[in-house]
């Protein structure tokens, strides 16, 4: 039960900033979108059980954040390649910003509370 | 696996999505999901999602590829602000009938107008009876023209309405 809860909660922090880890995994070179899932999980974020990441894939392209083009892959069939776009680069550092005064601020509040379980 | 990518393209479909882009969705989830699968990623895993129609509807919808339908609740809204200008309007006309009903002829001899009848062609006497018995005040010129006695114009015109005690000018040939 209380794994449960903590995992809904790590649903909810990701899905505010999933999408900035989708425009930086093609920030310097395309990637098809399960390839994005893999570079993901390179990196060491899963994002099993965070639901698709077609639809907020979807979004970043009607928003024009990503570009696409198709082309073919490594001995495969043509794949749909997402990379970021001029405003979506500009969307990313923003977004990194925004994500570094949330984490500190928050931290700083945490902090104190983190001693205090480890004790 | 073609199942789930099959029930997409239904719901696709069925949401007016353009067979082009469902198309494109379609084969990029196919080569994806049999990609994952090669790595042992379900389907489960890697979507989230188990209800395929649930899952196409979200992503067409985030894509901006499902048309606008007529909201029911934007349309429900757009009929009450046409009742409501519809309403307003009406009141305003319907005031402003009665302050203009109230300031002209009823407040002047407080009877309602009467239509004017038609004399032309009516004999003389019996024209100054029909005004009288319409409560107007006939007066009658004597012009040449013919028949004699006969009124042969008249003002204002057959079918006007005119307050009562008006006055009818009839013209009545000379001969």
């Amino acid at each position: 039960m209380r794994r449960m809860a903590s995992e809904s909660r790590r649903s909810q922090m990701l899905r505010g900033v999933l999408d900035l880890c989708l425009l930086a995994v093609v920030l310097d070179e395309p990637a098809y979108g399960y390839e994005m899932t893999r570079r993901l999980r390179e990196r060491g974020l899963s994002t099993v059980g965070e639901g698709s990441i077609y639809p907020l894939l979807g979004r970043l392209e009607r928003d024009g954040l990503v570009a696409t083009h198709r082309a073919a892959s490594d001995g495969g069939p043509p794949r749909k390649y997402y990379s970021a776009s001029p405003s979506g680069r500009r969307a990313l550092t923003e977004g990194v910003r925004a994500w570094h005064d949330v984490r500190g601020e928050v931290d700083a509040v945490l902090a104190t509370i983190e001693g205090e379980v480890a004790r | 696996m073609t199942a789930f990518v099959e029930e997409c393209r239904q719901e696709w479909k069925r949401l007016g999505v353009p067979n082009l882009l469902a198309e494109e969705m379609a084969t990029e989830l196919e080569s994806d999901l049999a990609e994952a699968e090669a790595d042992g990623v379900s389907a489960a895993e890697m979507l989230g999602e188990s209800d395929p129609r649930r899952f196409a509807a979200t992503w067409a919808g985030e894509r901006g590829l499902v048309s606008e339908r007529p909201q029911p609740g934007r349309s429900r809204k757009r009929f009450w602000i046409v009742l409501a200008a519809v309403l307003v309007l009406g009141f305003v006309l319907g005031f402003s009938a009665l302050v203009f009903l109230a300031t002209t002829g009823a407040h002047t001899t407080g009877a309602p107008p009467t239509p004017v009848p038609l004399f032309v062609g009516v004999k003389k006497h019996q024209a100054v009876v029909l005004a009288r018995a319409n409560s107007l005040d006939p007066a009658v010129i004597r012009v040449p023209g013919r028949p004699r006695g006969v009124v042969i114009a008249q003002a204002p015109a057959a079918g006007a309405r005119v307050r009562r005690g008006s006055t009818v000018l009839l013209r009545v040939g000379r001969g």
